[in-house]
C-alpha cells in the first residue's frame, strides 16, 4: 500500500502551505480557499492527521476559508518521541500559532474529540468566532469505563484491553484497526475504517505513547467547568447516538455551560465528519453563517407559474460512454418535451462530446473534483481496480455532491438525472431529506463483482456494498423516481450480489426499467455503409483498422502495443489501414509515430468511424463495444485487468451477442495482435441484433416526470 | 376562522389615540409585522404570523386609521412623527424591549426611523418591496386633483373619484397590486381591507405624509443612521413602487437584495411560503444562539 502522504487524487488543492515550528517541533499547516471567514480545522491527535476533514475542506473552501494542520506526530508534523512535546497546553499553542502563521485574525474553529477548540476560545476570545465541538474530549463527565489498563502487562490483549501502552508499542496496527473500528460501529464503514487505519500507520505505537504520556491540561471538574463558562463566542456542541469514544454528558454539558447549542446525530459514531459527510458540512456551513450573519447576497426567486422547464443532467466522466448515449436520449427526450431546457453538470472528457454538440454546460461544472484525473491516477500499466477506485474516490465524491447540491438548492429544476453519478445517487440515499425534485439513475450494470485475486477479503468489501445498495432501496423505494438499466434483462449477469444477497438478476429485474442499448448510431445497410466510408476517407479497397481506447486516460499502454503490432500486422493484412484514435485523455503526440500509422486525437462522432470500419480493437467499455456488436464489425477486445465491469458485466453482455475477441493484454504480444488483427479482419459476423430504440424508449420514462 | 389566535391583545395609548395590537406565542426573538394604515390593518401579515408564532414571538398592529384603532380626523393625527411614535407605544405596550421588524412598502421608512432612533430596539429589518423616498417617484397618468373624462383605470388615483367611488378605488389598487394571475382571493382581501376605512381618513394620511421623510435627501440621511442588518426584497412586477427604491437601498446599505421575479407589490400574501422561509432565514442570522437546528 502506497503511503497517502504520497499524493493521491485530492478534491481541492491547499493555496498556501508551510510550517511553524514551537520549541523545536514543527507543524504543517495548509490553507484552502479564500472566503471569509477562515475555519481553523484542528486535528484530533497522534492517531490521525489533517487529512481526518479531507471530505470537508473542498466543500468549506469554495465559501470560507480553510485552514487544516498536522498533529504532533502525525502528517507531515514532526514525531517527537519525549513526552514533554505533547503536553495538551500545546493544543492552544498550535492552533494560535497557525492562525498567526497564516495571517489570521480571527477564525472559527472546529475539532474532533482532542481537537480541543474549547481551550482555544476560553483563552483566546479575540482570536475565536465560534467553536464547533464534534464528540468534544471536554472532560465535564466522566469518560466510558471499559476496564481498560493502559499500564498492564498481559499474555494477550482483547478488546479494550488493547487500550494499553505495552499493546500500542507491540501491534500498532492492531490497535488503530480495533478503536477505528470502535470509532465507525455504523454498517458499511469499512472505507472510513480503512483510511484512518492509513493515517495511524504513518506514525507509531512509540510516537502514540509518547502522546498519551503527555501532561493533561485540566482534568479537575471544577476547574474544566470554570474554563469552559469563561466562553463567551457561540457554540455547537455535535454528538452521535453510537459515539463509543466521548459519553453523550461532555457534549451536552458543554452547550449547557456556553448557552450554545447541541445538535444529537442518531445513529452516527464517533467520527461524523467522515461517516456522515454531508449532514456534517451542511451543519458547519449553517453554523458559520450564522455566528457571520451572512445571508444570500443576491438572489432571484422566480414564481413557479413563470420557471422555465429545466433537468439537470449528471454523467458519469469515467469514459465516453455514459456521455454519449446521455445525449440521445436527451435529443429524444426534447422531442417529447420541446420546452425543456436540458443543463449538463459535467466534468472532462463529457464535457468534450457537450460542447462538440452545443449542449449547455452549468458554469458550475468548473468546479468538479476531477473524477476523470482520479481514474488515471488509480490505473496501471492496462490495469484498473476500478471498484477499490472508486471507493478511493470517496473524497471526490463528497466534493461533487456538495456541489451539486449547491446548485440545486440555489436553482429550481425539474428533473435530476444521474447517469452513473455515484456521488448524486450514494449520497441522496445517505440524506433522503435533500431530495427535492423528481431523480431518475441509469446505469448499464448492477453490481459490484470481486476480482478472483482480491480475495475473500475483496469478495466481502464487494458484498457489504451491494448490501448497502439493496439496503437503500429497500428504505427509501421511491427515492429513484425512475431506476433505468440501459440494457436488457438478459444482460444481467447471473449469481447474488453477496451472500445471503439477493440475485442479482431478480433483484435488478424487480427495481429496474429496462430500455434496451442506447446508442444514437444507427447500424448504416452495405449501401449506407459505403457512402459514409466514402465520406469519411475511407476506400472500398483498403482494410481500415479503428483502435481506440474511448475516453479513457488509461489506455494508452493498449494503444503503444496495438502500434508496435503494426508493421507485423501490415505485412499480413497488406491494406491495412490502421488508425489510432488517442482520444481526449491522451495526447496523440505522445504516441510513438510509425511510417504508415494515422494518429488521431479527439474525434467526434467516433461512433460513426466505427460503423465502417474492418476491424476495430478497444478497450473493454460496454459503450463502443456494444456500437460494434450494433453496427456488426469484428474487434478485439482487451479488458482492462481487475476491471470487473469490462471483465464481468460487459463480457456477459457481449457473450449474449456473440460479438468480440477476448484477448488479455498482459499476455497477448504484439505478434499475436498482428496475427489476431490478420485473422479478424475478414471475419464475417453473426451476432445477434441490436435495438435501435434504446434512447426513444429511455426518453420516454423520463418524460413521465417532466 | 383564523389560522392563529393571538395569545394577548391590548391597546397601546398614544396622543389620545387608541393603537390595537396582537401578541401571539413566545420566545426570542419578537418579530414585530409593521402595518401599512390606514390603507390596511393588520390581516395583512395573516400568511406569516402563525408560522412565526411557532418559532418566534409576534406582534402586530393596525396602524391609527383601520382595524381596530381609533380614527382620528385631523391631519396632525397622522404625520409620520406620530405614526413612529404609536410603533414605538405598541413596543411598549406589548412589553417589547427588542424585536425585528418585518415591514412592506411604506412601513419600510417607519422601520427604519425606528433603526435610527431607537437602535436599541431594532434587531434587524425585513424591507419587502420598500417604499421609501429613494427614487423619484414615477409619473402619475392623472393628476390626482384632476377630475378626467373617464372613470376607468388610473383615472381612478383622483381625490374626486376616491370621494366618489372608493370601494371602485379599493378593488382597482388591489388589482394593480396582485398582477399575478390567479390571485383574486388576495385582491378580495385587499379590497375589504381597504374599504374597511374610507377615503377622507386616507386623504388625511396623503396630506400628512412627509414631515419626517420627504424627499430624496432625507431618505439617504435617515438610511446613513440605520447601522441594524437589513434584508431587502423586490418584486419585478411592482406596480406600486417598482424596483428603485429597493435597489438604491441596497447599494446604499450594502445590504442583502433579494429578488422576486413574476411578484407583485405583495409577496407577503401571494408568494407567502418563500416570504416566510426568508424571513426564518434572516431572524436566524440574527441570533444565532437560540434557534435549533
Amino acid at each position: 500500500m502506497s503511503s497517502t502522504l504520497e499524493r493521491s487524487t485530492w478534491a481541492t488543492e491547499p493555496v498556501e502551505e508551510g510550517f511553524i515550528e514551537r520549541g523545536g517541533v514543527r507543524i504543517a499547516y495548509q490553507v484552502f480557499g479564500s472566503g471569509d471567514p477562515t475555519i481553523l480545522l484542528q486535528p484530533a491527535d497522534t492517531i490521525s492527521q489533517a487529512r481526518m476533514w479531507k471530505l470537508q475542506v473542498a466543500y468549506l473552501a469554495r465559501r470560507f476559508r480553510v485552514v487544516t494542520y498536522d498533529p504532533r506526530g502525525n502528517g507531515r508534523s514532526d514525531r517527537p518521541t519525549d513526552p514533554a512535546k505533547y503536553d495538551e497546553r500545546e493544543v492552544v499553542g498550535d492552533a494560535i500559532a497557525v492562525l498567526d502563521a497564516t495571517g489570521t485574525e480571527r477564525a472559527i474553529v472546529i475539532g474532533l474529540c482532542s481537537g480541543h477548540p474549547t481551550f482555544v476560545a476560553a483563552q483566546h476570545p479575540e482570536r475565536v468566532l465560534g467553536i464547533v465541538a464534534f464528540s468534544p474530549t471536554v472532560r465535564l463527565a466522566p469518560p466510558f469505563d471499559y476496564g481498560e489498563d493502559y499500564e498492564a502487562v498481559r499474555d494477550t490483549y482483547e478488546g479494550w484491553e488493547k487500550e494499553n501502552r505495552h499493546y500500542q508499542v507491540e501491534d500498532w496496527e492492531g490497535y488503530a484497526r480495533f478503536f477505528f473500528g470502535e470509532c465507525f460501529p455504523e454498517p458499511h464503514s469499512s472505507r472510513q475504517i480503512e483510511q484512518a487505519i492509513e493515517w495511524a500507520l504513518e506514525t507509531s505505537g512509540e510516537v502514540y505513547v509518547s502522546c498519551q504520556d503527555g501532561a493533561r491540561y485540566l482534568t479537575d471538574l471544577d476547574e474544566v467547568e470554570a474554563m469552559v463558562r469563561r466562553i463567551r463566542c457561540p457554540v455547537l456542541s455535535v454528538w452521535g447516538t453510537e459515539d463509543r469514544i466521548i459519553p453523550r454528558a461532555r457534549a451536552e454539558r458543554l452547550a449547557d455551560l456556553t448557552g450554545g447549542e447541541v445538535v444529537i446525530m442518531e445513529g452516527s459514531g464517533h467520527i461524523a465528519q467522515a461517516r456522515q459527510p454531508v449532514a456534517t458540512n451542511l451543519l458547519i456551513r449553517d453554523f458559520a453563517d450564522r455566528v457571520t450573519g451572512r445571508i444570500p447576497t443576491s438572489a432571484t426567486w422566480t414564481v413557479a407559474r413563470n420557471r422555465p422547464r429545466r433537468a439537470l443532467w449528471v454523467s458519469s466522466p469515467i469514459g465516453l460512454g455514459h456521455g454519449a448515449r446521455d445525449i440521445a436520449i436527451a435529443d429524444e427526450l426534447r422531442k417529447l418535451r420541446p420546452d425543456l431546457e436540458i443543463e449538463w453538470l459535467a466534468q472532462h472528457p463529457v464535457t468534450e462530446l457537450l460542447r462538440a454538440r452545443g449542449e449547455r454546460i452549468h458554469p458550475a461544472s468548473a468546479s468538479l473534483a476531477s473524477e476523470s484525473d482520479h481514474i488515471d491516477r488509480e490505473a496501471g500499466e492496462h490495469d484498473l481496480q476500478v471498484f477499490q477506485a472508486l471507493r478511493r474516490a470517496d473524497e471526490i465524491l463528497v466534493a461533487n455532491f456538495m456541489l451539486f447540491l449547491d446548485v440545486v438548492q440555489e436553482e429550481p429544476f425539474d428533473l435530476w438525472v444521474g447517469d452513473e453519478a455515484w456521488d448524486v445517487d450514494h449520497f441522496l440515499f445517505e440524506n433522503p431529506e435533500l431530495k427535492r425534485t423528481p431523480y431518475v439513475w441509469l446505469t448499464d450494470f448492477v453490481g459490484f463483482l470481486p476480482m478472483p485475486d482480491g480475495g475473500a477479503y475483496e469478495a466481502s468489501l464487494t458484498a457489504d456494498y451491494n448490501a448497502e445498495m439493496v439496503e437503500h432501496l429497500e428504505r427509501y423505494p421511491r427515492l429513484r423516481d425512475r431506476a433505468v438499466f440501459v440494457g436488457n434483462p438478459d444482460d444481467i449477469v447471473a449469481g447474488t450480489f453477496g451472500p445471503d444477497l439477493p440475485s442479482i438478476r431478480g433483484w435488478t429485474e424487480d427495481h429496474f426499467d429496462f430500455s434496451g442499448f442506447v446508442t444514437d448510431v444507427v447500424p448504416p445497410s452495405n449501401d449506407e455503409r459505403a457512402a459514409i466510408r466514402e465520406r469519411l476517407g475511407y476506400r472500398p479497397d483498403e482494410r481500415v483498422c479503428i483502435v481506440t481506447v474511448g475516453g479513457s486516460g488509461t489506455g494508452d499502454h493498449l494503444l503503444r502495443k496495438v502500434i508496435a503490432a503494426y508493421p507485423e500486422a501490415k505485412r499480413a493484412v497488406p491494406d491495412l489501414r490502421m488508425v489510432v484514435v488517442a482520444g481526449p485523455r491522451i495526447d496523440p503526440d505522445s504516441l510513438p509515430a510509425t511510417e504508415g500509422l494515422e494518429v488521431h486525437g479527439y474525434v467526434d462522432g467516433l461512433a460513426r468511424h466505427l460503423s465502417v470500419c474492418d476491424l476495430a480493437v478497444v478497450q473493454g467499455g460496454l459503450t463502443t463495444t456494444m456500437e460494434l456488436t450494433a453496427a456488426r464489425r469484428p474487434f478485439l477486445v482487451f479488458p482492462l485487468a481487475h476491471h470487473f465491469e469490462q471483465n464481468f458485466h460487459v463480457r456477459h453482455r457481449l457473450e449474449r451477442y456473440g460479438a468480440g475477441r477476448y484477448l488479455e493484454y498482459a499476455t497477448t504480444t504484439p505478434d499475436a495482435i498482428a496475427a489476431a488483427i490478420a485473422e479478424e479482419v475478414d471475419r464475417s459476423v453473426d451476432y445477434r441484433p441490436v435495438e435501435t430504440d434504446g434512447a426513444e424508449r429511455a426518453a420516454a420514462m423520463l418524460a413521465e416526470l417532466v | 376562522m383564523r389560522a392563529r389566535e393571538p395569545d394577548r391583545s391590548g391597546f397601546a395609548e398614544h396622543d389620545g389615540v387608541r393603537i390595537a395590537f396582537e401578541v401571539f406565542g413566545e420566545g426570542e426573538p419578537t418579530i414585530l409585522f409593521m402595518p401599512n394604515a390606514p390603507i390596511i390593518h393588520s390581516l395583512q401579515w395573516k400568511a406569516q404570523v402563525p408560522y412565526f408564532a411557532r418559532h418566534a414571538r409576534v406582534v402586530t398592529y393596525d396602524g391609527r386609521g383601520n382595524g381596530r384603532s381609533d380614527r382620528p380626523t385631523t391631519v396632525g393625527a397622522y404625520r409620520d412623527e406620530v405614526l413612529l411614535a404609536d410603533a414605538f407605544a405598541v413596543m411598549d405596550a406589548s412589553e417589547t424591549d427588542r424585536a425585528v421588524l418585518v415591514a412592506l412598502c411604506g412601513s419600510v421608512t417607519r422601520a427604519c426611523l425606528m433603526a435610527a432612533t431607537g437602535p436599541e430596539r431594532v434587531l434587524g429589518i425585513v424591507a419587502i418591496a420598500p417604499g421609501i423616498d429613494l427614487a423619484p417617484e414615477p409619473e402619475a397618468e392623472f393628476d390626482f386633483e384632476s377630475t378626467p373624462d373617464t372613470d376607468e383605470g388610473w383615472a381612478k388615483c383622483t381625490r374626486q373619484y376616491w370621494l366618489r367611488d372608493y370601494p371602485g378605488w379599493s378593488r382597482f389598487w388591489a388589482e394593480q397590486l396582485f398582477p399575478e394571475p390567479h390571485s383574486t382571493k388576495q385582491i378580495e382581501d385587499a379590497t375589504a381591507w381597504q374599504v374597511d376605512t374610507t377615503a377622507e381618513i386616507n386623504l388625511l394620511r396623503e396630506e400628512a405624509y412627509g414631515d419626517l421623510v420627504g424627499s430624496i435627501e432625507d431618505a439617504e440621511a435617515l438610511l446613513a443612521r440605520v447601522t441594524c442588518p437589513l434584508l431587502i426584497v423586490a418584486a419585478d412586477l411592482d406596480a406600486c413602487q417598482g424596483t428603485a427604491p429597493a435597489e438604491r437601498m441596497a447599494e446604499l446599505t450594502g445590504a442583502s437584495l433579494v429578488r422576486f421575479e413574476g411578484s407583485g407589490h405583495v409577496p407577503p400574501a401571494r408568494h407567502p411560503v418563500e416570504v416566510n422561509l426568508l424571513i426564518r432565514d434572516f431572524v436566524r442570522t440574527l441570533a444565532p444562539a437560540e434557534v435549533v437546528v
